[in-house]
């Protein structure tokens, strides 16, 4: 087993092929300081985690992102476009499943195509393709209400994935579902993303998952949001969840991400007395 | 399953039946005055009358039915379109709510005799009256409905590039759709209160104005006939709605 120490870059890191990227990013809520200065740098195909403590403005991010929360400082551009909402070049999943309960499992997964246009007969062969990758093959004509939580979720996975679009931004899309069924959704992701590497921006707030799926794990203090560590995963690809469970470089990881994050609510403490 | 359910059916069927015989014996023997309650085989022969060897019931019924068909119509597309506009245009509705709220809170049967001027003794001023009741509950359920649509979905789908038109059309509607139609339920069998109580003030016609006419004339098989068939009525209609209802809403 090679010993990799785990090195933590603490800036950003710049990649020759931006995918994404941030510079000087702040946003306010009124008083509020969401996210302060924030820069960072995402390149092609490389899946970044961010995390940190609830209210440290991940979510915020990812909403400038999306373009549903109007950029106000800094600058963001995504492959060398403003953010903006209906970009077609992002897919964004959240933590409820937001399926459509009066459409079935098949609509569900066609509904992103449709909205952007694809044609019918080629949206119904994607979709069933997909729903097919993510374990629903049968369930097809199930109702949302039929469907378990975990199938649920897949079938939002089926969704996104469908619009092939080179950009995936993920808000705790695992947020709500049990510990098996995340592991289990988790390595269903990974599979997904391996057959083709598309840029992900993941936001979480387990530290477990974030390690085990990304190339990168971007770590923020409590509020106001800063990045307070940039840490490199540089664990072997394809990965599967449930067996790094027990890897020990692994572990090692984890417990390094989560001393940065220890640290990151120390210095916003500090900074608040 | 069906040995209970059966059951079930022969026990009620007894009990009816027991129930009417005592009615029967009851008035025969003139224990009650039949000019009172009339007597089973009294309505039974009305009905007959009516029905089958006569035409007369059915032309009444027709005119009921045809009154709360477009009362409910009427105040349906009038309360769905006037929803929109509230929904699309805040402002409208918070100018337009304490006048609508005291329309509302007044007993509609109330203004009859109103618009039995405006509108004359024949069908118009039944529908009115109708109308009048249809058209606050669709438009109260409809408000509701579409406000009550779940934001998650309309961030993901504005997210994947929906315009508001899609927005509206493969979201918000769709999602309001089990709210509006409890409230076109409810509304039809309304319109067929507002109608036969306005038949019962004054009508040329409809099983109201029979009922009224029936009750004057000491006709108590003919009262009791209609109050029978009033009820199916009500329950034709309420079942109907039920049975639409799970057809269209089966992902709930």
């Amino acid at each position: 087993m090679s010993a990799v120490a785990p090195v933590a870059p603490p800036a950003a890191t710049p990649s020759g092929m931006g995918a994404i990227s941030i510079e000087r990013l702040t946003a306010r809520f009124g008083e509020v300081v969401a996210v302060d200065d924030v820069s960072l740098s995402i390149g092609e195909g490389e899946f970044v985690s961010i995390v940190g403590p609830s209210g440290c403005g991940k979510t915020t991010i990812l909403n400038l992102l999306t373009g549903l929360v109007p950029l106000t400082e800094g600058r963001i551009t995504m492959l060398g476009k403003a953010p903006a909402v209906g970009n077609p070049d992002v897919a964004y999943m959240l933590a409820r499943d937001c399926l459509l309960p009066w459409r079935t499992a098949l609509g569900n997964a066609c509904y992103g195509m449709e909205v952007r246009g694809l044609d019918e007969r080629a949206r119904e062969t994607r979709a069933r393709e997909l729903l097919a990758r993510v374990g629903l093959k049968g369930f097809e004509h199930k109702w949302p209400k039929q469907l378990s939580h975990g199938m649920r979720q897949r079938c939002a996975l089926a969704r996104t994935f469908c619009l092939d679009a080179p950009v995936m931004l993920m808000d705790e899309p695992f947020g709500a579902l049990d510990a098996q069924t995340k592991l289990q959704l988790e390595d269903l992701l990974l599979e997904l993303w391996n057959a083709r590497r598309r840029t992900v921006v993941f936001i979480t707030h387990d530290l477990a998952e974030a390690v085990a799926l990304s190339d990168r794990v971007v770590v923020m203090s409590a509020r106001p949001g800063r990045i307070v560590a940039d840490v490199r995963i540089p664990l072997e690809r394809p990965r599967h969840v449930r067996a790094l469970q027990k890897d020990r470089h692994f572990l090692e990881l984890y417990a390094h991400v989560w001393e940065e994050l220890e640290r990151g609510l120390g210095a916003s403490a500090e900074a608040i007395t | 399953m069906s040995g209970p359910r059966a059951s079930a059916v022969a026990a009620h069927a007894v009990g009816i039946a027991a129930f009417l015989g005592v009615w029967e014996l009851a008035m025969r023997q003139e224990w009650l005055s039949a000019a009172f309650f009339g007597q089973p085989t009294g309505i039974v022969a009305f009905l007959w009358d009516g029905f089958v060897s006569g035409r007369k019931l059915w032309i009444e019924l027709g005119y009921t039915i045809l009154g709360t068909v477009v009362s409910f119509l009427l105040g349906s597309v009038l309360a769905l379109a006037l929803g929109l506009v509230f929904v699309m245009f805040p402002k409208v509705e918070h100018a337009m709510e304490p006048y609508l709220t005291v329309l509302n809170a007044m007993p509609r049967l109330a203004l009859a005799p109103l618009f039995l001027l405006w509108f004359g003794l024949g069908i118009g001023s039944k529908i009115a009256v109708g109308t009048s009741l249809s058209f606050f509950i669709v438009l109260a359920n409809t408000v509701a409905g579409i406000r009550g649509v779940s934001q998650d979905l309309i961030v993901l789908s504005r997210s994947l590039g929906a315009t508001p038109r899609q927005v509206f059309f493969k979201v918000t509607l769709p999602s309001a759709v089990p709210v509006i139609f409890s409230g076109l339920r409810l509304a039809l069998i309304y319109s067929m209160l507002g109608v036969v109580g306005a038949e019962l003030i004054a009508a040329e016609h409809g099983l109201g104005q029979q009922l009224a006419y029936l009750q004057a004339t000491f006709n108590m098989n003919g009262v009791m006939a209609l109050l029978v068939l009033l009820a199916m009525l009500g329950m034709v209609v309420t079942q109907g709605m039920t049975r639409l209802e799970k057809a269209m809403l089966r992902w709930q």
